[in-house]
């Protein structure tokens, strides 16, 4: 929540030699944070506007006098003089639990605290000039008298009130109950509003809503230029269903964002008794003698018991005993020791926050002053990391894959309908069609990425590594960290060798066999595998508008992995071979391959022919032409010309029997 | 006589034009201008010329053999730069292509590693989790609006009769009880300590210049014996020095989260104004709160989550931060990127730049 609050009205609180600057500066230290402190007016008018961020558990510090409140505790740990000036009222009236001027039936459990009190011939004109320089300041426009008190009352202490003109309450009588499923209420904004049921509404004499308690006036009872008597409406209420209101029917008045907070019911009665001295000081009004005031559970001090031990133990430092109590006394907590045990007493506007010992060790701390706090590294013993974590190797693909020119990118993991299988899992409530489910695969967002790219004229690939999300009948979906790259503008040739160089790198022997498969154009594809292990898939894709990619050797060419896989398949050192005694025999091979004939098997079948054929690599290709560089070695000798040619002869009567290749001179 | 020098003249050039290597240049000089040579012989035989007819030979021969000469040097010369094969040097290079990986991977193996350093264990837990070890656990109120439609992600499943409802993590918090979980029996006699980072893919419902749907985060987690406000203070600071440089400061502000108690902020000086708020020029820093930027939110495990975790929280205490991986990362390297949104496009005129 953040709020603007004006140096000039701060100061009328405390009185402090600190300069705008340093009150910031200490309040961020200790306190609510200051994010801003922006220079407003001119000349001897000079004044300061803090911007602050009050968190959701201190909406008792939400106004002037709770960040009056705050300075008060902590200036002086900075060494400044401060001076506290409290506010308190002595007026006369009385708190009463029934009045003749209103009838009023209140459901407590909605509002623990109801306070009202006429005040009649109230005189409805522009406020004082200060009132109204103040509320623009903090961006509040000013409208009239009644209406300026109730907003300058809100920021002054964080207590919002209303005003009715009374006389349009029917029968002076006023029911505050939840409302059912329906009703209709129109604030005093002009609209209408239809309520979802368990709202808190207010009801007159005559059954109609006069009012969405908490949140904003209905029209029908609002104050305007010809008003004579004015309802004064101070009040606490559920917070609960003052969100769910607020939020249910997008109304975030300031008063709605501070009592769905949780406000304390002591400040009710500073705050009517604020709203009457203004009252009669600024419209002429006279407030009549007696206050309503319903409030069946008044507030019971709440007391926790904590020890030395404790606090020292989670402060790290030592802080002595009559240290702790001056710190959460300048505080408004009241202390009492008694040997090693503490007994504190929670003022009533921290109710809400302070529960538990923790609770009171912040308090210790942020006034002492975490800035005052040594820094230590933990000592003892390591935790035990969880066994084979993957992201060594991950980071050693990423490194291997960028080695070879790839780019990496990261898609989003929610994707549209079209992106996914048919059992994928859907959100509830995604932020559109285009990401309304968990991707299992990350082709399409892949086939995507490429298409972002269009104006691109070279080759280039890019890769993701990334969670896909598999469903599993009542339990989490299986996420599944995979491996995925695509190639625009690279020949098939290039980018296998991309894959190929990877997995060598790797140190996995893997097997390329065709396979085909959906998502790829017809005998495009492998399916890569080490033994029996499958590690995933590398082809040409098709992709819908594939045309406007060209030929076969401009379409897309995809790959994909599971990533656990490649990770237990992987040696991360490569077993050692001892370096051959004898030198190779290295020759070119020049065959003629019939049209159709998979380069794959050849390979794999020269070097099946004999064991003394160590390695085959393709050089060349020229037509139907295909050079093959064979390397022929024999573990315990030189082999001779002769036996080379035994061995190749060996090889060419195989790949002409099982191929109809034939050896081109 | 004066027929014979000419022709030896022309001969001699003739084959010096052909000659192939300084070797053979050396022997045609020898037989040409050498001592026995063919030019050598005649220049002896002027002697026996008549008187009238010396003159005039005696020029010929001369002029003959400073040709030879001459013409000897120039080849050799041709020859020497015959040797060095024409080599261009300042050709551009053939660069092999240039790789990239994205930022959020660099900025991952940058704050890894320094915790790794001071012996954090590097997790990884579910994306798509349970609303208990999301929320629940971590002692957040059903009406917390962080667990509203409006904030966080659901997932459309059937809720878990215990664990509560499927959701994508908003935070890497719901990795806490998941490792105080693990630790658990991990290692006989200090099976509650902890000192995990958990880096991992985030969700929240936003999308603007300055919010992705998806974005990352660190999540810090340490728990022992003794664990207090001083150790959470030392780890912020080594990590600041560490990732950030020695140069900047850090603070830690009072702030509220529901699963720690205390709970902060921690903000570093701001890289751009050093922390004075103003510019060079005076004016205002746009980029950070009065000199401070904001990294992010820590505190002390609060101990209702210690108790869902399954840790006797009598006995340890511990301490947790979570921020967000990018934000981090732009800080450190000064990085301002207009739109948030770029990181997670495949615009490769971005993707380049790292």
């Amino acid at each position: 929540m953040d709020i603007l609050i004006l140096d000039s009205w701060l100061r009328e609180y405390i009185e402090t030699d600190a300069t705008p600057k340093k009150v910031a500066e200490y309040l961020s230290l200790c306190g609510p944070s200051v994010n801003k402190i922006e220079p407003v007016g001119r000349g001897n008018k000079k004044d300061y506007v803090y911007h602050i961020e009050v968190t959701t558990n201190r909406a008792d510090s939400a106004s002037v006098y709770g960040i009056a409140r705050e300075a008060w505790a902590i200036l002086p740990r900075f060494g400044r003089k401060v001076r506290f000036n409290q506010l308190k009222s002595n007026l006369k009236q009385n708190s009463v639990s029934e009045v003749n001027y209103l009838e009023a039936k209140i459901d407590h459990k909605l509002c623990p605290r109801f306070t009202a009190v006429l005040i009649k011939d109230v005189q409805v004109k522009p406020s004082s000039e200060k009132i109204k320089e103040r509320l623009s300041l903090v961006g509040v426009r000013p409208i009239n008298n009644v209406i300026d008190i109730s907003n300058y009352l809100m920021y002054e202490l964080g207590q919002p009130m209303h005003t009715f003109d009374y006389d349009k309450i029917k029968g002076s009588k006023m029911v505050l109950r939840a409302s059912k499923k329906g009703e209709k209420l129109t604030t005093l904004d002009g609209k209408i509003h239809t309520l979802l049921g368990g709202d808190i509404i207010i009801e007159d004499g005559k059954g109609r809503l006069i009012d969405l308690a908490g949140i904003m006036g209905g029209e029908n009872s609002q104050v305007d230029a010809k008003t004579k008597n004015v309802l004064l409406f101070v009040q606490t209420y559920n917070p609960l269903n003052i969100r769910r209101t607020s939020i249910s029917l997008a109304l975030r008045s300031e008063a709605a964002v501070l009592f769905e907070k949780g406000l304390d019911p002591e400040l009710v009665s500073l705050g009517i008794k604020r709203g009457i001295e203004l009252f009669e000081k600024l419209t002429d009004g006279k407030a009549e003698p007696e206050i309503l005031d319903l409030y069946p559970k008044p507030y019971k001090p709440k007391r926790l018991k904590t020890d030395i031990e404790f606090i020292t133990s989670r402060l790290g430092i030592e802080i002595e005993k009559k240290e702790i109590s001056r710190l959460l006394e300048a505080l408004g907590f009241k202390t009492s020791w008694s040997g090693k045990d503490i007994e504190i007493i929670v003022p009533s506007f921290r109710t809400n926050d302070i529960s538990i010992s923790e609770d009171i060790v912040e308090e210790v701390a942020r006034i002492y002053g975490y800035h005052n706090f040594p820094s230590y590294l933990m000592q003892g013993s390591l935790p035990e990391p969880p066994k084979n974590t993957p992201f060594e190797f991950e980071i050693k693909v990423k490194r291997i894959l960028k080695g070879m020119g790839a780019t990496e990118v990261y898609n989003y993991s929610m994707v549209p309908k079209e992106f996914v299988e048919k059992n994928a899992l859907r959100l509830k409530n995604p932020l559109g069609a285009e990401s309304e489910y968990m991707r299992d695969s990350l082709r399409p967002s892949l086939v995507q990425s490429v298409k972002q790219n269009s104006g691109e004229k070279g080759p280039f690939h890019l890769f993701e590594m990334a969670n896909v999300y598999l469903p599993r009948k009542g339990k989490l979906p299986d996420e599944k960290v995979t491996l995925a790259g695509i190639f625009s503008n690279y020949t098939y040739r290039e980018a296998k060798g991309v894959i190929e160089s990877l997995l060598e790198q790797l140190n996995i022997n893997a097997e390329y066999k065709p396979e085909d498969s959906q998502h790829f154009l017809p005998s495009r594809r492998v399916k890569i595998a080490t033994g029996n292990t499958p590690l995933g898939e590398l082809g040409i894709v098709s992709t819908r508008g594939g045309s406007a990619f060209g030929g076969d050797e401009k379409r897309l060419i995809y790959y994909e992995f599971d990533v656990e896989k490649l990770r237990k398949s992987s040696k991360s050192v490569s077993s050692y071979r001892p370096i051959p005694k004898y030198p190779a025999q290295i020759e070119d091979i020049t065959l003629t391959l019939p049209e159709r004939t998979r380069v794959g098997n050849i390979v794999s079948s020269i070097l099946t022919a004999s064991k003394l054929v160590k390695s085959v690599e393709l050089t060349d290709i020229f037509k139907d032409a295909y050079t093959f560089r064979v390397w022929y070695q024999h573990p315990g000798k030189t082999l001779t010309d002769k036996e080379v040619e035994e061995i190749r002869n060996k090889l060419l009567k195989e790949v002409k029997k099982k191929f109809g290749a034939t050896q081109k001179i | 006589m004066q027929e014979k020098i000419q022709n030896i003249k022309n001969q001699a050039i003739a084959q010096i034009t052909q000659a192939s290597s300084s070797g053979e240049l050396e022997d045609i000089r020898i037989s040409y201008l050498g001592r026995s040579g063919k030019l050598a012989k005649l220049i002896k035989e002027i002697k026996r010329l008549k008187k009238e007819e010396r003159k005039q030979v005696g020029i010929l021969a001369n002029d003959a053999k400073q040709t030879i000469e001459k013409q000897l040097k120039v080849q050799q010369n041709k020859l020497r730069e015959m040797v060095r094969e024409w080599f261009d040097p300042t050709v551009p290079g053939a660069k092999t292509p240039k790789g990239h990986l994205h930022l959020v991977t660099q900025a991952i193996e940058e704050i890894a590693g320094v915790f790794k350093k001071i012996g954090f264990v590097r997790v990884r837990y579910p994306e798509v989790e349970w609303d208990w070890f999301a929320f629940e656990a971590l002692n957040m109120p059903k009406w917390h609006p962080a667990r509203d439609t409006l904030e966080t992600f659901f997932i459309d499943a059937k809720p878990h009769p215990k664990y509560g409802q499927i959701l994508l993590t908003p935070h890497t918090s719901s990795g806490q009880i998941r490792e105080m979980e693990r630790v658990k029996g991990a290692k006989a006699g200090v099976d509650s300590v902890v000192r995990m980072i958990n880096i991992a893919k985030c969700y929240r419902r936003q999308s603007d210049v300055s919010h992705v749907p998806m974005f990352h985060q660190f999540e810090g987690l340490v728990i022992d014996e003794g664990i207090a406000i001083t150790h959470l203070k030392g780890t912020l600071d080594y990590f600041a020095r560490n990732f950030f440089g020695p140069g900047r400061k850090t603070r830690l502000r009072p702030y509220h989260f529901q699963f720690t108690e205390p709970s902060f902020e921690v903000d570093i000086t701001c890289d751009v104004c050093k922390g004075t708020a103003r510019l060079p020029d005076g004016q205002g820093c746009k980029l950070c709160k009065e000199g401070w930027l904001e990294l992010g939110g820590a505190g002390m495990v609060h101990p209702t989550v210690l108790k869902n975790g399954g840790i006797d929280n009598k006995k340890y205490t511990g301490f947790a931060f979570g921020w967000g991986v990018e934000r981090t990362f732009m800080m450190k390297s000064g990085l301002e990127i207009d739109d948030i949104r770029l990181i997670y496009s495949s615009d490769l005129r971005f993707l380049k730049q790292f």
